[in-house]
């Protein structure tokens, strides 16, 4: 079982790494073709008054892109039978375990709003980040091995983390939803987006490679660069004048993104709620305290504030359209943040012992 | 709340049926007073998104600064020596931080100040959204004007045939087989109002007033709470359970088991009885994940440790003056030492057990056991000597016994009968925002005008902002209500 697992895993892998290439494929043909047209007028047909890009005429790559999307996601789905198989319990043992399943909802959560939206430009980076936590958890196997008493608590964990797993997808739909509205805003927003998200790259490498003091700043000087770079070469070619409600450069058209964030949030919300309930509840049973404010039942709760201030922001003027979509990408990071817990937190905590 | 849009509302429309709401917030900007400043901060959702922004930044600063261990901040020597651990990692601001409440963040008057003011308005929105929501749920506006027909979101006109009274029976029979609940109302034209979902609404806000009902637990929780983290019992000992009520817990033993692959921990197991006034009412072997349950008192698993069995008596042998198992719970802070301790109150003796660091220790060898004892009255040393096991030895005039070494067991003892309320508010919580956001709330008007000669119009429009699933459901609508009313009776 869990030699299969691992080819499973393995297959995953290569068939995420390919159809992102195809992906890549789709989004230049389909920038090429957006080119081409009149400015303003979009590519391909529009159906119904939101204008859903239905089927653009570069879609064969990202037919089979999506056709080995789906396969990865199969064979992680693969992967989590012949692993639960393998240990006996749910995939919460390890950042291993953690990190596939965390992968498997991303594509699960990706290629559900792909069936609704057909906005297969999502899948261009919505796929890397999930080959991204295959990768790590590459790096970094777990081998199968039996539980400590804390975590003997088959059921509840493994409902924690299915139940966190569907959250976490959403919400990395819900973050490149955002990125691609604001990389179609102001320079400003285009700026942010791309700064923001190197920044995090660069957090998040830091902290895992247990240099959190160096991603730190590697994070404050390439968001920066990276930030004023963009603004400068857009400041440049005057790309300000863009028309910030079409779709721009192929690119779905923001008030699509904007629904697709909001969606991918009214699905995480809820979910994000029930982890942290379930985790209370198997901190009462196993210490019989609900709460204690530990940096990671801390780090969820501002995750699931973050994304509540942004379901007020999306009803009040002023905060939606780009403001909401920066909360979606802080919501992200708060997300990761959460996610990678023991790297960020892990050196500054330390527990007191008895007296 | 007059500077926000809602959803559902069409900004600048006045045929809107739903803008009716906020006039009433129209009337009382005009006559502001401190009151009605205080209720619009209360109920502005642009205030009270900062607010929770503010309580996520110091949730990050709790997460990423230490935070003194629960217990500590009361003590102030304990305090003292805490604040010196951290200093050589935070240098000169570690008083500045201190004095900001950032090593103890969530108890800290930024955090507790932001807590009131969200919940407090909470209910404050809560109050006041609920009327509106009721109204649209039970009294709908159903007449609406025709700016609405012409610049809804959503909205189509249909060309119809026939008979007034038989097309809106079609009409409505359509709307039904679509799930809206339909209300007609006759003005020389027929005004529909049809709408699905109307109470979900209701999720939502339920769902709010479930923050409340989680923190009322907590608060609950914590005045009328018991707890105690470091109820420690050696085995074969019976401990007085400091919660009151006469309760006393017997350890029979303590197992710690391993994998014999890995050496990682694999059980710890706590077998104990609960007595109340000396009659056994409870037994159950602890385990992590499986706490000891009485009434609503719990013994959690915690932690383990060394035990020394030792019995003291006269120098004689005449009397026992003490025969127990004693727990080596604590930790000398200058060489790790396991100690322990235990008084004799009637020779005014305090007790202090060492246990050995194991070979190669030279003043506690393996086997042996240090017994140091002070007068308790004054705290005065007497003599300390490191003891055979199973020898008996003279100690301050005493005789001492180490009869072997056994294990003590660490209990958490809580009582928190906030727990059931914070449960409850969480099953609300993820219920409510569940059941409001599956089930927006879908509203929808039509107008049918039919002209003497048979040939009319149905013009149909829902509020709100544009979606794709209100966009498809409402197309299929449109069909579904152009094939009912404009195909048979024409012919
Ligand atoms: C931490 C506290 C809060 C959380 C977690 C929270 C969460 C939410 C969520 C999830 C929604 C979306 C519900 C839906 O669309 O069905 C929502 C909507 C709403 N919230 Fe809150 N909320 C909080 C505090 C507040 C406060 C203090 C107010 C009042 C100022 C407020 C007023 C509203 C209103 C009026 C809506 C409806 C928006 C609309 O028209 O769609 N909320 N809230």
């Amino acid at each position: 079982m869990e030699k299969m697992s691992y080819y499973a895993f393995v297959a995953a892998i290569l068939a995420t790494g390919l159809a992102l290439i195809l992906y890549l494929g789709y989004a230049v043909s389909g920038l090429r073709a957006a080119r081409m047209q009149t400015a303003g007028n979009g590519f391909g047909m529009r159906g119904g008054t939101l204008g859903l890009v239905i089927e653009p005429r570069t879609a064969t790559f990202g037919r089979y892109g999506s056709i080995l999307g789906w396969l990865a996601f199969a064979f992680l789905s693969a992967w989590l039978v012949f692993r639960t198989l393998a240990t006996g319990h749910g995939p919460f043992a390890n950042m291993y375990e953690f990190s596939v399943a965390f992968s498997w909802g991303i594509l699960g959560a990706y290629y559900w709003f792909e069936r609704s939206y057909h906005q297969r430009i999502l899948g261009l980076l919505a796929l890397p980040i999930a080959l991204a936590m295959m990768v790590y958890a590459f790096a970094n196997p777990a081998p199968n091995e039996p539980l400590v008493p804390a975590l003997q608590n088959n059921l509840l964990l493994t409902v924690h983390v299915a139940v966190a797993i569907v959250a976490y997808g959403s919400f990395s739909i819900a973050f490149v939803a955002a990125f691609l509205f604001l990389f179609q805003q102001r320079p400003v927003e285009r700026a942010f987006a791309l700064g923001f998200t190197v920044a995090l790259i660069a957090l998040v490498v830091g902290a895992i490679q247990s240099a959190l003091l160096v991603g730190a700043l590697a994070a404050v000087v390439a968001g920066t660069l990276a930030g004023v770079l963009v603004y400068a070469v857009d400041g440049r070619r005057g790309l300000a004048a863009i028309d910030t409600s079409g779709g721009s450069w192929g690119l779905p058209r923001p008030v699509v993104l904007d629904e697709i964030g909001y969606k991918a949030v009214v699905i995480g919300f809820p979910f994000l709620a029930a982890t942290i309930v379930l985790g209370a509840l198997w901190a009462e049973v196993a210490w019989g305290r609900y709460w204690a404010w530990d940096p990671k039942e801390t780090a969820s709760l501002v995750t699931w504030l973050i994304y509540a201030t942004y379901l007020h922001a999306r009803v009040i003027r002023g905060w939606t359209g780009s403001r909401a979509a920066i909360l979606l990408q802080v919501g992200f990071g708060a997300t990761l943040m959460t996610y990678f817990g023991n790297y960020f937190f892990g050196g500054l905590h330390s527990y007191a012992g008895l007296g | 709340m007059t500077n926000q849009t809602r959803a559902g509302r069409l900004p600048g429309l006045a045929a809107d049926p739903t803008a009716l709401v906020d006039e009433t917030q129209v009337a009382r900007q005009e006559s502001r007073g401190i009151f009605e400043a205080v209720w619009d901060l209360l109920t502005s959702m642009r205030f009270s998104l900062v607010v929770t922004l503010g309580m996520a930044g110091l949730g990050v600063l709790g997460a990423l600064i230490i935070q003194v261990p629960a217990g500590v901040e009361a003590d102030a020597s304990a305090k003292l020596d805490w604040l010196a651990g951290v200093r050589p990692r935070f240098g000169g601001w570690t008083d500045v931080m201190d004095r900001l409440q950032l090593f103890n963040v969530f108890n800290s008057i930024w955090f507790r100040g932001l807590t009131a003011f969200l919940t407090i308005s909470l209910i404050a929105c809560m109050v006041q959204r609920a009327p509106g929501l009721w109204r649209t749920a039970t009294k709908p506006r159903i007449t609406v004007g025709d700016r609405f027909f012409a610049h809804a979101r959503e909205r189509d006109s249909i060309v119809v045939r026939g008979d007034a009274a038989d097309l809106t029976t079609r009409t409505v029979a359509v709307l039904r087989r679509h799930h809206y609940r339909v209300v007609a109302e006759d003005d020389g034209a027929v005004n529909l109002y049809a709408d699905r979902f109307r109470w979900a609404p209701f999720g939502s806000l339920i769902g709010h007033l479930a923050i409340v009902v989680i923190l009322a637990g907590v608060i609950v929780g914590s005045l009328f709470g018991f707890r105690e983290d470091a109820f420690v019992i050696a085995e074969g000992s019976t401990v007085a359970v400091p919660s009151g009520e006469g309760l006393s817990l017997e350890l029979i033993s303590f197992e710690d088991a391993y994998y014999t692959t890995t050496g990682a921990p694999s059980d710890y197991a706590s077998e104990l009885i609960l007595y109340q006034n000396g009659q056994e009412v409870a037994r159950h072997t602890a385990r992590v994940n499986d706490p000891l349950r009485f009434g609503d008192l719990s013994f959690f698993q915690s932690f383990y440790g060394p035990a020394a069995l030792i019995s003291v008596t006269s120098a004689d042998g005449a009397t026992e003056l003490f025969s127990d198992g004693v727990a080596l719970a604590w930790e000398a802070k200058s060489d790790g030492r396991s100690v322990g301790t235990f008084t004799i109150p009637a020779e005014d003796l305090t007790v202090w057990l060492v246990g050995t660091l194991g070979t190669g220790d030279t003043l506690v060898r393996p086997g042996q056991i240090r017994v140091e004892a002070y007068r308790a009255s004054t705290g005065d040393p007497i003599e300390q000597a490191s003891i055979d096991q199973g020898v008996a030895s003279t100690v301050a005039g005493l005789s001492f016994t180490f009869g072997r070494e056994i294990q003590f067991s660490g209990l958490s003892v809580a009582r928190d009968p906030g727990t059931l309320i914070v449960w409850l508010g969480s099953i609300l919580l993820i219920a409510g925002f569940t059941i409001g956001f599956s089930f927006p709330h879908r509203r929808l008007w039509a107008r049918l005008v039919v002209r003497p000669d048979g040939v009319g119009t149905l013009a149909v429009a829902t509020p709100g902002r544009a979606s794709h699933d209100v966009d498809r459901a409402f197309t299929n609508l449109v069909t579904d209500l152009r094939a009912a009313c404009a195909g048979p009776s024409a012919s």
